[in-house]
């Protein structure tokens, strides 16, 4: 491995190309562990946000007005209004309003730090257009499967966990895809907020050495690749759960 | 509550007192995704109709642009344009300034193209086959066939996607405020650095927010109108 | 690839390099204050978040001290000024891409940074670096910040050492204004930043920073320095500065900027008054 870093640092000698996030450990280490931070606020986001709009799109099915017009709200608030103020408001501004944790060496620490917010921002963001990709998959599903499934005494429950819901996941999963890729490209919001991930431990290391050009390169062909993976593999996920004869909506073929 | 009042009213007065600066950044935000969306529409529609090219030599090549432009951060995109593009640009013997906030303009336009691309190729790939075959039989050319029968009918499936993709970008202009283009959001972090009150944070910050809604609310009701009308019945 | 061959390649680089350099300095001993005034504008990158160096009031414009000094050199060379504000992570390359011809910005004078441009001497000020924390957390010494939240801000150069030799886990921010706003909220324990920011931040409001206080011992003493184009570095405009900032010394002119923007007085100003 050592090697592998020294030709970098030959690199840099021999042709002025300054990567020393790959020839200094201390750039080094710091460049890594940005890049799991992106991954970990990626993962918890895309988890808590599909949780949201699941959770979104069975209370727009309710019966209850109230639940449908919270929703409702909801959606409306956090698909209209950029993400980056979002970002801003809920960490500058609401958090100031929550309860604190004292503690024990002096000073406090608030409820949530900044990867919590971006978490929770990120996740209310992506959720919004979640419940909205799921209603319509839900809302997709042919209503004479539904009608043979009740046909042969599904109760409700059973209905939605055996037929609705494995179909409608078919159904909006191009949609899905779309806006959880999306979703981790967002991630680098959290820049503004101070959260550690990948394009902040990078502007780190490019007012450090000087080296924007480099620096942009590498993190360019980072995100690039991280994303290529990501849509790659849900797109093979498709494949592997596709119906014969089943549609779907939104997002592209 | 007298205090109590009387600070409403105080930061009610500051926020009147720095709304014209920051509404006049507001309409940079719009310039910029008015600008930013034509660029990346005209410069997409080429991409597009080069993922369906006949040809590999011009498909390859358009495909992973596109996917290239798809699969980039936004802010990384920006920061990218912000930071490596010259201040100024020499054609011939003209000389054109680059201010920061028409690299952002560039910066937003090149995410825009790619996802433009991909609206275009699939609502071009969503038209029946037959379409195609049949102005062939009418021996019509592929050009022909392309401008005259498809295009018409695949830009209004297309117009819907296309003004989502216009919300994302509105929404996306805020984020020039973390390059330094002196739009809404920027102001308004000024405007708070200048009046050093804590208990501003929450007010400005949901005005902007508000400015934002009701100016991207109505177009998200437009399209949300458009697609149901455009919708192909199953 | 062999040794000798990867050895032979970088001296051939470097002396491409030296070449390259001999060829830019040679071709930069220009006038460029005639380019300046044949542009007729100056255009200065400055802080517009960075109360009172540079601001702005409700009208947009920028103003504070550093905001002074940019006027008065446009005045002096008889052109007009614009202005590009501009934070620490990107003035160096807004300057190296030729956006800005000045940078008059809060910049502290590193080496790093006197390689990517051309630092005007004399500085015409200076501040080290400490921070900004709640009194109540008895903060005394650096080694204290280990494994404490500290807010700063983004590309700035103490960040590192903070973080490496005491521990600090630094929440970099892009401007100021967060950076205050999170230790007024009491999410970070402490704001490392210039002294000199410091101290004129408490006795802009000593009502609201009544419980926070300057504790440490100020380190690495850095002098502030406008800085033009590394290309320039024999230009006209770079002595031009140098003399301008000598006479701004001399004829006490910074100590007056100072106490006009309400800054507390800076040993650094009175020894470079009385040594000039």
């Amino acid at each position: 491995m050592t090697g592998v870093w020294d030709w970098f640092l030959w690199l840099y000698e021999a042709h002025g190309i300054n990567l020393p996030v790959f020839y200094d450990s201390y750039d080094r280490q710091r460049f890594f562990a940005g890049l799991l931070t992106t991954l970990e606020l990626s993962v918890c986001s895309v988890v808590a946000s599909v949780a949201i709009g699941l959770v979104g799109a069975w209370a727009l099915g309710s019966g209850s007005v109230v639940a449908r017009r919270l929703v409702q709200g909801y959606v409306h608030a956090f698909r209209n209004t950029p993400p980056l103020i979002q970002l801003s408001f809920l960490y500058f501004a609401v958090g100031n309003l929550l309860p604190r944790l004292e503690m024990a060496g002096g000073g406090s620490r608030p409820l949530l730090d900044g990867f919590a917010w971006a978490v929770v921002t990120l996740s209310l963001f992506g959720g919004a257009f979640n419940v909205e990709i799921f209603r319509s998959g839900i809302e997709a599903v042919p209503a004479s499967t539904v009608e043979a499934a009740e046909a042969l005494g599904f109760n409700r429950w059973r209905l939605h966990r055996h037929v609705v819901l494995p179909l409608a996941l078919r159904i909006c999963l191009p949609a899905l895809s779309n806006n959880l890729v999306n979703l981790v490209k967002t991630s680098t919001l959290a820049y503004a907020i101070g959260v550690p991930e990948l394009l902040y431990v990078s502007a780190q290391v490019w007012a450090d050495a000087m080296n924007v050009r480099e620096m942009m390169n590498v993190l360019l062909v980072t995100y690039v690749g991280m994303v290529g993976l990501l849509s790659f593999g849900l797109r093979r996920l498709e494949a592997a759960l596709r119906v014969p004869g089943l549609g779907t909506v939104g997002g592209q073929p | 509550m007298i205090a109590g009042d009387g600070d409403a009213v105080g930061v009610l007065a500051t926020i009147w007192k720095w709304a014209p600066l920051i509404g006049r950044g507001f309409l940079l935000n719009i310039l910029i995704s008015v600008l930013a969306m034509a660029m990346g529409t005209v410069a997409g529609l080429a991409l597009g109709l080069g993922q369906i090219a006949p040809y590999a030599v011009l498909r390859r090549p358009a495909q992973i642009v596109t996917q290239f432009f798809r699969n980039a951060p936004w802010l990384v995109l920006l920061f990218y344009c912000i930071l490596l593009l010259p201040y100024q640009m020499t054609v011939g013997d003209w000389t054109v300034p680059m201010p920061a906030w028409i690299k952002a303009t560039i910066g937003l336009a090149l995410p825009v193209m790619g996802n433009v691309s991909e609206i275009v190729r699939g609502g071009i790939q969503a038209l029946p086959q037959a379409q195609w075959d049949s102005a062939e039989s009418l021996a019509f050319s592929r050009r022909q066939t392309l401008w005259m029968v498809i295009l018409p009918q695949a830009i209004k499936p297309m117009l819907p996607p296309w003004m989502n993709l216009y919300a994302v970008l509105i929404m996306a202009t805020p984020l020039a405020s973390i390059v330094g283009v002196e739009e809404a959001m920027t102001l308004t972090r000024f405007a708070l650095s200048a009046e050093n009150r804590s208990e501003l944070l929450l007010p400005m910050y949901l005005a902007l927010l508000v400015a934002f809604f009701a100016y991207c609310y109505p177009i998200a009701r437009w399209t949300a109108r458009l697609e149901r009308r455009f919708a192909v019945k199953h | 690839m062999p040794v000798r061959l990867a050895s032979f390649a970088s001296a051939l680089a470097a002396a491409a390099v030296a070449l390259l350099l001999t060829v830019a300095t040679a071709v930069a001993a220009v006038d460029d204050i005639k380019a300046i005034q044949a542009k007729g504008v100056l255009v200065v990158g400055v802080k517009a978040d960075y109360r009172p160096w540079g601001f702005i009031d409700p009208s947009g414009a920028i103003v504070g001290m550093e905001i002074d000094m940019a006027r008065e050199i446009a005045d002096k060379l008889g052109v007009r000024l614009e202005m590009v504000p501009v934070t620490t992570a990107n003035r160096i390359e807004f300057l190296r891409q030729g956006r800005i011809d000045l940078i008059l910005a809060t910049m502290s004078d590193t080496p790093a940074r006197r390689q990517a441009s051309t630092v005007i001497d004399p500085p015409y000020y200076a501040g080290g670096t400490n921070i900004l924390a709640r009194k109540s957390l008895n903060f005394q010494r650096w080694q204290e910040l280990r494994g404490r939240r500290v807010c700063a801000l983004q590309g700035a150069y103490y960040n590192r050492p903070v973080a490496e030799n005491w521990g600090a886990i630094i929440v970099a921010f892009p401007g100021v204004p967060e950076a205050m706003i999170d230790l007024l909220a009491g999410n970070c324990d402490a704001f490392v930043q210039d002294s000199s920011l410091i101290a004129s931040t408490l006795v802009s409001d000593p009502v609201k920073w009544a419980d926070y206080e300057m504790p440490m011992e100020t380190f690495g003493e850095q002098a502030w320095v406008m800085a033009v184009s590394a290309a320039n570095r024999e230009g006209s405009f770079a002595r031009f500065l140098a003399h301008l900032s000598q006479d701004w010394h001399r004829s006490g002119h910074l100590i007056a900027l100072e106490k006009k923007w309400g800054i507390p007085p800076s040993p650094f100003l009175k020894s470079m008054h009385d040594k000039l």
